[in-house]
């Protein structure tokens, strides 16, 4: 059984070395989380991304992630990932994790493709042996041929997602973590990469998908969660959830009641 | 990670550290990718840090040896394994400060136990250092130094597994102030400039007397580490006092850098 509860988490960055114009900016703007001063008066800066957020998955769950821009979608998924440990609130998860982000981890543009095959896969955990096993593979799905061997600060950013998508679905998913930008490229490509993915997403267990695309989550999840300014809004049926992104991204921003009120305790970390 | 229920997502300092450590391969790899990068694109390679010691060497060999009345043969061993020691300080200090600030792509991207780039970091230094020592075996080769066949010379061994164990908490601790505080950075540069002129590395200890003495050799633990290393390098023994002096360092260092990292871990994607 795999699972993923998320309980009432908090999450705050801290801007360090803002801009005076910045730290007047504060509220109300149309996109992003909730940007605020410290209120310990050293006249840092704090974007709230995500606040009192709570859900459980279960086994089969594929859970869409949707909103605006800047809404917390990816920050969700960095949480969920263990990339960022919440100010306040927990993640439990069971199940082995693997995440496509936007960037390969560990990439150094002047390492080459193979090169960074081979770190990507050890942040993975996947033992040297089998990452070599995989390799054909690799190579047979990216199609990047002898551009494998060149620094991959010459790959164009279409060749960067083949070889993440290449790297990323070698590994046995149990709870998968996708953000959208990944599967990009040529319109072949894309058909091909769509194809790995959906494959792969059917071995996982637990799938949270972040999305713009009502098509991409119509299609692969089976609940969707509505988020907008770091609260969760909405959580349910894809359907229903939809309609309701809809009626949200036809009203202005000030329509929508951002509440400024953080537990006291994430302030002091922040 | 099956079947004992939902684990928590979140780690502490000690496991980061401890785990960290177990995984040589990812470490060794990326500390290896890191001297490879380095070199990527130049046509000495390797043997550019080689020659910027040779020639630093020889010519404040000669600067040295009139300057403190020094036979040649007893001043460029202890000259040479004195820098070669220094390098592998300052460059592990340097780099510290940019070993969070550099690995973006690492923490904001998965889960990982932080402590793998600075192991990385110590890693490649001591790679580093493995290719400076090149020079001073060139030196030993043509000055002896007397006892550098006795028994003495072993304590290289222990001498660099305290100095590398320094280096972990170093990296470790700088690593976080200058992703915090990026003018940490500049303040480490200026310390790393002065103390090569302030320790014995250009001049031999007993050119000192009194108060500057205690000051510069005695209480200065960039000294201590040093010697550690260096004195067996030349045939010595350190002193009890310089074991004792890097013991209390590596001790003070390693309780400062853990209370620090368990405090500030979890901030470290934040503030990269």
């Amino acid at each position: 059984m795999a699972s993923i509860v998320v309980d009432d988490i908090h999450v705050e960055f801290p801007i360090h070395g803002s801009q005076q114009s910045l730290r007047e900016t504060m509220f109300r703007q149309a996109v992003g989380g909730l940007i605020r001063r410290n209120k310990s008066g050293r006249g840092g800066i704090v974007v709230t991304a995500l606040s009192g957020i709570s859900f459980t998955l279960n086994d089969g769950d594929r859970l869409g992630l949707i909103g605006p821009n800047g809404a917390g979608k990816s920050t969700l998924l960095k949480v969920l990932a263990g990339v960022y440990e919440p100010v306040a609130g927990r993640v439990l998860i069971d199940g082995r994790l693997t995440s496509l982000l936007d960037v390969m981890p560990g990439l150094d543009g002047d390492d080459t493709g193979y090169e960074n095959i081979m770190t990507a896969a050890m942040l993975f955990g996947i033992k040297r042996a089998d990452i070599l096993a995989k390799l054909p593979e690799i190579e047979e799905f990216s199609e990047l041929g002898e551009y494998l061997g060149l620094p991959v600060r010459t790959y164009s950013s279409g060749m960067m997602s083949r070889l993440a998508v290449a790297v990323a679905t070698i590994v046995e998913p149990g709870v998968l973590l996708i953000d959208e930008g990944i599967g990009a490229g040529d319109a072949r490509f894309a058909a091909r990469a769509a194809v790995r993915l959906s494959d792969f997403i059917s071995r996982s267990r637990i799938l949270v998908l972040a999305s713009h695309s009502e098509g991409m989550i119509r299609k692969t999840c089976n609940r969707a969660a509505l988020l907008r300014s770091g609260r969760l809004l909405a959580i349910g049926d894809v359907e229903d959830i939809l309609s309701q992104y809809r009626d949200l991204t036809q009203t202005p921003p000030e329509a929508v009641a951002t509440s400024t009120d953080v537990p006291d305790q994430a302030n002091s970390r922040a | 990670m099956t079947s004992q229920g939902p684990l928590p997502q979140a780690t502490t300092a000690l496991r980061d550290l401890v785990e960290g450590l177990s995984q040589w391969d990812v470490y060794g790899r990326l500390g290896w990718l890191d001297v490879k990068r380095r070199y990527r694109r130049t046509v000495l390679g390797p043997g550019w840090s080689v020659i910027n010691l040779a020639l630093f060497t020889g010519s404040l060999g000669m600067i040295g040896v009139g300057l403190w009345n020094q036979s040649a043969e007893a001043y460029l061993p202890f000259l040479t394994s004195g820098l070669v020691v220094w390098m592998l300080i300052s460059t592990m200090m340097t780099e510290a400060c940019a070993v969070f600030v550099n690995g973006a792509n690492f923490v904001r991207q998965i889960k990982l136990n932080y402590s793998i780039l600075v192991y990385a970091l110590v890693w490649r230094n001591f790679i580093g250092f493995l290719h400076n020592l090149v020079v001073y075996v060139v030196v030993a080769l043509i000055f002896p130094p007397i006892g550098i066949m006795s028994p003495a010379t072993l304590l290289v061994v222990p001498g660099l597994a305290l100095l590398l164990l320094n280096g972990a908490w170093i990296g470790l601790l700088l690593g976080l102030c200058c992703l915090r505080f990026r003018d940490v950075q500049q303040l480490v540069g200026t310390v790393i400039q002065i103390s090569i002129f302030i320790t014995p590395i250009f001049w031999p200890p007993e050119v000192l007397k009194g108060t500057s003495r205690a000051i510069f050799v005695a209480y200065n633990p960039l000294y201590h580490l040093i010697e550690v290393v260096r004195a067996p390098l030349i045939g010595q023994v350190p002193s009890a006092s310089t074991y004792w002096a890097v013991l209390i360092t590596t001790a003070v260092g390693w309780t400062v850098a853990y209370l620090a990292f368990s405090r500030f871990r979890k901030r470290i994607p934040y503030w990269s």
